[in-house]
């Protein structure tokens, strides 16, 4: 009897249950537009032209914000990540803020700072506001990505090199084509989060294919038509995923440490003061300037508003993040079963096919996943999900796996393929080897994955508000239904507060899994 | 074997939560903004011990969480009563057969205009547009006293309204043309957007920009009007049109879900939400008019006896909406 290199127990779990839980709802809703609607023809012939112009407008938008972020975070990434700059890891993270800021809060902020320094919001009220926006939440993104692309360069290939040529050449020429994958990467990913998102365009009244899925759904209830504009969307990402695999199928996505590569790090005596400008100049547009409109409104009645968000806030606090550190705990097993059995797709066919399953469910817009899960789970024999916080918990787990698996699939492949093979060697079983040795290694990532899960889940606000079970309390619907007619104070008051809590609560899961960290990779 | 515990421990949390005894409670779901909804809920939830399960959204998200949910959740409902911040949802819900008629004895005080005739659902306390101005931008002899005065050049580029899509614009967009008739309401809008119209998200967007001296004035409703009045003196509203068409008012509404599951407790809420005593509150709390005479109002708030009613009727006004909707986005999208 042969011993099975891999079992499949836990990708026939973590497969089924994704499938089962979040896609079936999908599926079985687009079926029924299909068949059942029967203004399907109707719809087909209301895409035309000037949606796919509108479809392409949104193309082009995002992409230039994917390019513009894509740059400025490649330039941020190589002065914190490749030189000698000191204060870097102080910069790293301050660089981090705006990705817990929820958009739709930075897109306040940036028109009332706007407002307050040049008495107009009309080019603000544009293109160039979403623009703006954008770069500003997903260029921390990109310069964590480039950034962990930019470590995994071994010291020796730019050191040889700089024997025979300038600094200048072995940049373009050597460190930039490896860090290539990477900027696919992080265009692809940057691309995909610009296009789906709905807020920002909407409250700068900047119409954009997704606008337009949401006018069709909550102005005409053409829900037949929002669901096949929607898959126009979805159809587009999954190509991008395709070109993706098929150009950069070893991209390091924000591999989270590097495992045993030595990196060159470039001294910056003469650049020192352009390159703290332009850092400087970054942490003033993106975090200072919105963060000191919220502080500044907040304060606006003295303690009054800040006393009076904490106390809309509290009853939220526990529910919302009991809910998003079970789903977060779930996000995390997903998309390491996803990329994990993905990397051994030679063993099991259908593990290649799950990558492309959580893109789905990630690309689809809020809206459309979130009335999928009501036509699905609300009937009798599922009404104990429906009337729950499992529902929650699914829509979470859907949207949030696919950022997991990328993250997780990443670091899986800096894990020297020697180490497994070893323990193969030496007979040890698939579960103790992933134990033993794969889970452990892979801990940095795990970490980093539930946090960056955990602080999405707080923050989201399309997908709860729509499927919320009655009664329950949940902080990001909570701040927004309040805010609708709020005084600025008490809007501006509970968004920092919820940014606060959610910033200061990572720190007490570090503490958590330090000792975890401690053992494995902290300790030398 | 302590993990196993403690996954157990939660997986029972999640599925037992949010549950209490069936008798004991009823479902809202509710598209009035929920800084004015809440505390009427909990004052019922006291008086009565009957358990609230609230959904709330909001205006600003163009209430699509509350309406698309009704609509998908008609085969299994859900919800036992819907509190609505204008009657067109109501009535889109109605032509969707998900309310149910429920002849409330409360609601024989109030006016047959603002009620169903089979009582599908019932208005109380009602908001009215208003335009709001800036007193700062606007001397007080020059403020606009009717719709069309929006169309002279010295306004140009300096009012705004929200999305005509969504909310009470929309409503207040379909009003205008059942009222002018479709033709002279079109030359409006047209003259209208010549002028430099502004179009906001929201009506909270419009308070805002009229706040922030971005804006002269603009179209909204009168609790958005009164939450400025209350953040800044500089700003004031008047009720258009009390020479000639009249101001639209738009009474909340409430109605029971077709196929309740708890009729009991969501006619005594229903009850509850039509009394003067509710209405009372919502006159404090955001400026709302009550519909039932000799209801006492805070200072500052206007009654409906005092203001000349645009002449609508509101079911005839709903069909008029689903016919220029088309025509509303390709206005708003030129």
């Amino acid at each position: 009897m042969v011993r099975k290199l891999v079992h499949n127990e836990l990708f026939i779990i973590g497969f089924a249950a994704f499938f089962i839980f979040a896609v079936l709802p999908v599926i079985y809703t687009i079926s029924i537009t299909f068949f059942n609607f029967q203004s399907v023809w109707a719809n087909l012939q209301e895409l035309n032209i000037s949606t796919f112009l509108l479809l392409l407008k949104s193309i082009l938008l995002s992409a230039f914000v994917a390019f513009l972020a894509t740059t400025i975070g490649s330039v941020l990434a190589f002065v914190l990540y490749k030189t000698t700059i000191r204060y870097s890891s102080f910069f790293k993270i301050l660089l981090l803020l705006p990705l817990f800021i929820s958009p739709y809060i930075l897109a306040v902020a940036w028109k009332e700072g706007f407002f307050l320094m040049f008495g107009s919001t009309l080019v603000l009220a544009s293109y160039w506001g979403v623009i703006i926006v954008f770069i500003s939440i997903y260029t921390p993104l990109s310069m964590l990505i480039v950034g962990n692309a930019l470590v995994n360069i071994s010291s020796e290939i730019e050191d040889s090199a700089l024997l025979m040529t300038s600094k200048r050449h072995v940049v373009l020429k050597i460190v930039i084509p490896l860090i290539k994958p990477a900027l696919i990467t992080s265009f692809i990913l940057i691309f995909i989060f610009s296009i789906s998102e709905f807020s920002v365009p909407s409250y700068f009244a900047v119409k954009v294919f997704t606008t337009e899925i949401f006018t069709q759904f909550s102005a005409f209830y053409n829900y037949s038509l929002a669901i096949l504009q929607s898959v126009l969307l979805v159809l587009l990402c999954l190509f991008l995923l395709f070109a993706e695999r098929k150009y950069i199928a070893n991209a390091p996505f924000l591999a989270i440490g590097n495992k045993g590569v030595v990196f060159k790090l470039y001294t910056i005596e003469k650049q020192k003061v352009l390159l703290y400008s332009i850092l400087v100049l970054w942490l003033f547009v993106s975090i200072f300037l919105p963060l000191t409109i919220l502080v500044a409104q907040s304060f606006s009645g003295g303690a009054m508003y800040l006393v009076q968000a904490i106390n809309l806030i509290k009853p939220t606090i526990l529910n919302s993040f009991f809910l998003a550190f079970v789903s977060s705990i779930i996000v995390v097993f997903i998309g390491f079963t996803a990329a994990y059995y993905n990397s051994e797709h030679h063993l099991i066919k259908l593990a290649k096919y799950f990558d492309l399953l959580l893109l789905f469910i990630f690309a689809i817009p809020s809206i459309i996943f979130g009335i999928s899960l009501i036509f699905f789970y609300n009937q009798a024999a599922l009404s104990m999900i429906y009337t729950s916080y499992a529902i929650l918990i699914i829509a979470f787990v859907g949207k949030f796996s696919f950022i997991a698996s990328k993250l997780i699939s990443n670091s899986l492949k800096q894990i020297p393929v020697s180490l497994d093979e070893a323990a193969q060697i030496q007979s040890i079983g698939f579960y103790k080897r992933l134990q033993m040795l794969i889970l452990p290694l892979l801990l940095p990532a795990f970490f980093a994955s539930f946090v960056i899960s955990f602080i999405f889940i707080v923050g989201e606000l399309g997908l709860s508000i729509m499927i919320y079970p009655p009664g329950a309390e949940i902080m990001s619907v909570k701040v927004y239904t309040i805010m609708a007619n709020a005084p600025h104070g008490l809007s501006s008051a509970m968004s920092l507060i919820v940014f606060l809590i959610t910033l200061g609560i990572i720190p007490f899961f570090y503490l958590l899994v330090r000792p975890m960290l401690n053992k494995y990779h902290l300790s030398k | 074997m302590r993990m196993l515990k403690i996954v157990i421990i939660i997986i029972s949390a999640i599925f037992l939560s949010n549950c209490t005894d069936s008798t004991e409670v009823v479902v809202v779901y509710t598209s009035v903004d929920q800084v004015f909804s809440e505390p009427i809920l909990k004052d019922f939830e006291q008086e009565t011990g009957i358990k609230v399960k609230a959904v709330y959204d909001a205006e600003e998200t163009k209430s699509t969480g509350v309406l698309n949910r009704l609509i998908a959740e008609k085969d299994n409902p859900q919800c036992d009563v819907f509190w609505s911040g204008d009657p067109v949802r109501t009535i889109i819900l109605q032509n969707k057969g998900i309310t149910a008629a429920y002849h409330s004895p409360i609601a024989d005080g109030i006016s047959e205009v603002y009620r169903d005739k089979d009582y599908h659902w019932i208005g109380f306390s009602a908001r009215a547009r208003v335009l709001l101005y800036n007193k700062k931008l606007i001397d007080e002899s020059e403020v606009p006293q009717g719709i069309f005065d929006l169309t002279n050049d010295k306004y140009r580029g300096r009012f705004g309204i929200a999305n005509p899509l969504f909310g009470t614009t929309t409503f207040h967009m379909a009003a205008l043309f059942t009222v002018l008739g479709d033709e002279k309401a079109k030359q409006l809008l047209d003259s209208l957007q010549l002028n430099g119209l502004v179009i906001a998200t929201s009506n909270g967007d419009i308070k805002r920009r009229v706040l922030s001296g971005e804006i002269a004035c603009g179209l909204t409703d009168t609790d958005d009007a009164f939450e400025a009045l209350k953040e800044s003196d500089n700003v004031d509203l008047v009720f258009l049109d009390q020479k000639g068409i009249g101001s639209l008012i738009i009474p909340n509404t409430v109605n029971m879900i077709n196929g309740s599951r708890n009729v009991d407790n969501a006619k005594v809420l229903i009850d509850y939400l039509l009394s003067k005593q509710t209405e009372a509150k919502l006159a404090k709390s955001c400026a709302q008019m009550p519909l039932h005479k000799g209801v006492k109002l805070p200072e500052g708030v206007f009654s409906l006896d005092h203001i000349v009613p645009m002449k609508v009727d509101y079911r005839k006004t709903a069909k008029k909406l689903e016919e220029i909707q088309d025509y509303l986005k390709r206005w708003s999208e030129n």
